[in-house]
C-alpha cells in the first residue's frame, strides 16, 4: 500500500461539449500527491479543473490520459471508494429522509448495520451538532445544516480520506466557521482531507499544503509557508508600544544600509472574524 | 487582532494517519436491498400512492352503475372495466415512477454521494428496479383488494337478490336455482383473477425495465416519460403493424430490416394481454403463465444489461 492517500499522475481530461467538434481540455497533464494525514487544498478559479480532478479521483469520471490512485488502488476500484468520504458542492440528499435516516442509508451502503451503525450515527450527529434535528426531514434543513449532514455522511464508514468540494459554498460565515472547525478536528483525528475551494482565506486556515490550479494545469504547489512567505521581508507585531519606541525602531531601521520600512500600522482583524465575534456575542447575550 | 487559531504550516504532518478499512465484497445484495428500500421510501413519501384513491373512485363508480343487463353480464362488465383500469394504472405508474428516479438523482447530485460509496453501478440500477417493482407489486395488491371488495359486494348482492326472486316465484327447482347462481358466481370473484393481476405485474415490470434503460441516457424525466409511453403504444401494436409492413414491403430490404430491428428492440406488450381472457372467465393455462413469467424475466435481464452498458461508463 502506498503512503500517499492520493496520487495523480499526468492526468488529462478532455470534454467535447454537445456535438461540437472542438474539445475543451479541463485538466492538462496534472500530477500531484496528497500525503496520508495531511490537509491538501486544491485552489483555483471557477473552471480551472478542480471538480473534474476530484471526480476522476472518486471514479465518477475516467481520465483520457494518466492515472489517479487512492491509497495505491486505482480510483475506479470499489475498494478505493470504501476509503473515501465525499461531500460534493451544494449537496442535495434525499429530501424525504431525515438526518438520521440519511446517515443510516449511507452507512448501509457501506455495509454497516445494527448497533455499530446506530452508535456511529449518534456519534456523527453529535460531531456536526445536529442531534436536535436528527429526525427532521432534510427538506427543512438550512444550507449550513445540509453541509454539516453532508460532512457527517462522508464520514459514516470511517474513511481514511475525506474529499470536500467547496465545503462552505453558499454557507453564511457562522456555518462556514463551524465547517472549518470540523475540518481542523478531522485533521487532528488523523483523517486525510483533500479539499477544493476558491475561498483562499479558508484554505490558508486549514491546509497543510496547497496546489494552485489554473486552466487545468498546476501552477504552484507547496506548503503554505513556501507559497506565501516573502523571503526578504519580516513582520513584527508589538503590543503597547509608545510613540518614542516606534520612532526609535524607525531610526534603527533607517540606520542600516539597504533596509527599508515597508509598512506600519495597527493590526487588523478580518471582517469574517469581526462578524463571528459580533454573532457570538449576540448569541451569548440571548442565552 | 484575530482570535483565530494560527494556520498550520507543517510540511509533514505529525498526526497519525488512520488505519485501512475492512474489505468490501465485490457484489452485495445488501447494497441492492438498501437502494431498493430507499426507492420504496422515496416513492411512498412522494405520495405516489395517492393514485390509488383515483383508482378506488373509478372502481366504486363502475360498481354502482346500474347497467341494464343480467347480473352475470353486469359483473363481467364491472370486472372488465376494473381490471382494465388496474392494468392502465399499473403501467402508467411504472413509467412515471421509474422515470422520476435516475434523472432526479443525477440532477440533484445525490448520485455522486451514492456512487462515491462502495456501490457498483449494477447494484444501483438493480436496487432502483427492485424498488420500483416492489412498489408496483404493492400497488397492484392494493388495487386488486379494492376490485375484489367491489366485485364481492356486487356478487353477494346479485346472488341473494336472484335467490330470493327465484324462490319467491316458486317456478324453479333447487337444481335450476343452483345453476343460475353458479352462472353469476362464475363472473364474480374467483381465485383465477389473481393470475390476471400477475399478468398486469409482468407487463408493468417490463415497462419499468424499459423506462430504466431510457432514463440512463435521457436528459430529463419528461423525455423518459414521453418516449416510454410511445414505446408502450408501439409495443402494443407493432406485432400487427410489422406483419403488415413485412408483407407490403417484400422487396424492400431496408424496411424489412427496420421492422425486424423494431420487433427485436421493443417488447411485444400484446403478449401480456392474456389476462383479458382470464377476466372474462376463461380457464387459466398454467404453462402460459410460466412462459410469460420466463419472458418477463428475460426482458428484465436484457434491459438491465442494456442499461448497464450505457450507465457503467457514464460520466457525471
Amino acid at each position: 500500500m502506498s503512503d500517499n492517500a492520493v496520487e495523480v499522475k499526468n492526468l488529462t481530461k478532455v470534454f467535447r461539449p454537445g456535438l461540437k467538434k472542438e474539445y475543451v481540455v479541463a485538466v492538462d497533464n496534472l500530477s500531484f500527491e496528497v500525503r496520508a494525514g495531511e490537509v491538501y487544498g486544491l485552489i483555483g478559479p471557477n473552471g480551472s479543473g478542480k471538480s473534474t480532478t476530484m471526480k476522476v479521483v472518486l471514479g465518477l469520471m475516467a481520465a483520457n490520459k494518466g492515472s489517479a490512485k487512492v491509497f495505491g488502488l486505482d480510483s475506479g476500484d470499489i475498494r478505493a471508494r470504501n476509503e473515501i468520504g465525499f461531500l460534493p458542492e451544494n449537496p442535495y440528499f434525499y429530501k424525504h429522509l431525515s438526518g438520521a435516516e440519511t446517515l443510516r442509508f449511507y452507512g448501509k451502503l457501506c455495509g454497516m448495520k445494527g448497533r455499530a451503525l446506530q452508535d456511529r450515527i449518534a456519534e456523527l450527529l453529535q460531531l456536526v451538532e445536529l442531534e436536535g434535528a436528527a429526525n427532521r426531514r432534510l427538506g427543512g434543513y438550512s444550507k449550513g445544516m445540509l453541509q454539516r449532514i453532508g460532512l457527517a455522511q462522508s464520514l459514516i464508514q470511517n474513511p481514511r480520506l475525506v474529499i470536500l468540494d467547496e465545503p462552505t459554498a453558499g454557507v453564511d460565515p457562522v456555518g462556514s466557521r463551524q465547517i472549518r472547525d470540523l475540518i481542523l478536528r478531522l485533521r487532528d483525528e488523523g483523517y486525510t482531507v483533500f479539499l477544493c475551494s476558491h475561498l483562499l482565506e479558508q484554505v490558508q486556515e486549514v491546509c497543510d499544503r496547497v496546489g494552485i490550479l489554473f486552466e487545468g494545469r498546476m501552477r504552484r504547489e507547496g506548503t503554505l509557508d513556501e507559497l506565501i512567505a516573502i523571503e526578504n521581508q519580516t513582520s513584527m507585531t508589538i503590543e503597547n508600544a509608545s510613540p518614542e519606541l516606534i520612532a526609535e525602531i524607525q531610526n534603527l531601521v533607517r540606520s542600516h544600509e539597504g533596509t527599508r520600512l515597508v509598512e506600519e500600522g495597527h493590526s487588523r482583524t478580518s471582517l469574517e472574524s469581526l462578524f463571528i465575534q459580533i454573532a457570538e456575542r449576540g448569541r451569548e447575550g440571548k442565552s | 487582532m484575530s482570535d483565530d487559531p494560527p494556520p498550520s504550516t507543517e510540511a509533514t504532518p505529525r498526526r497519525t494517519p488512520r488505519a485501512a478499512g475492512k474489505a468490501v465484497p465485490i457484489f452485495s445484495l445488501g447494497r441492492v436491498a438498501t437502494i431498493a428500500a430507499s426507492t420504496v421510501t422515496q416513492l411512498v413519501r412522494m405520495k405516489t400512492f395517492y393514485f390509488l384513491l383515483a383508482f378506488a373512485l373509478v372502481v366504486v363508480a363502475v360498481g354502482n352503475f346500474n347497467i341494464p343487463a343480467t347480473p352475470a353480464k353486469e359483473l363481467s362488465m364491472i370486472k372488465k372495466v376494473a381490471f382494465g383500469t388496474m392494468d392502465i394504472f399499473a403501467w402508467l405508474f411504472a413509467i412515471v415512477a421509474t422515470a422520476l428516479l435516475i434523472p432526479k438523482d443525477v440532477e440533484d447530485r445525490t448520485l455522486y454521494t451514492i456512487l462515491s460509496k462502495p456501490v457498483r453501478r449494477v447494484e444501483y440500477l438493480l436496487g432502483k428496479l427492485c424498488g420500483v417493482l416492489g412498489v408496483i407489486a404493492v400497488s397492484l395488491v392494493a388495487m386488486y383488494a379494492i376490485c375484489a371488495l367491489v366485485i364481492y359486494s356486487r356478487e353477494s348482492l346479485f346472488v341473494s337478490a336472484e335467490y330470493e326472486a327465484m324462490v319467491a316465484s316458486a317456478q324453479y327447482t333447487a337444481a335450476e336455482i343452483e345453476e343460475q347462481l353458479s352462472l353469476i358466481q362464475q363472473q364474480g370473484l374467483r381465485a383465477e383473477l389473481g393470475i390476471a393481476v400477475l399478468a398486469s405485474f409482468f407487463k408493468a415490470a417490463v415497462v419499468a425495465a424499459v423506462t430504466i434503460f431510457l432514463s440512463t441516457f435521457a436528459s430529463s424525466s419528461l423525455f423518459t416519460i414521453i418516449v416510454s409511453i410511445l414505446l408502450f403504444l408501439i409495443g402494443h401494436a407493432h406485432h400487427m403493424a410489422s406483419s403488415f409492413w413485412l408483407h407490403e414491403s417484400e422487396n424492400n430490404m431496408a424496411v424489412q430490416m427496420l421492422v425486424k430491428v423494431i420487433k427485436i428492440l421493443i417488447p411485444n406488450y400484446q403478449l401480456f394481454s392474456f389476462s383479458e381472457g382470464i377476466v372474462q372467465g376463461e380457464a387459466v393455462v398454467a404453462a402460459l403463465v410460466w412462459q410469460m413469467g420466463g419472458l418477463t424475466a428475460g426482458y428484465l435481464v436484457v434491459f438491465l444489461l442494456l442499461s448497464l452498458l450505457v450507465f457503467v461508463d457514464k460520466e457525471f
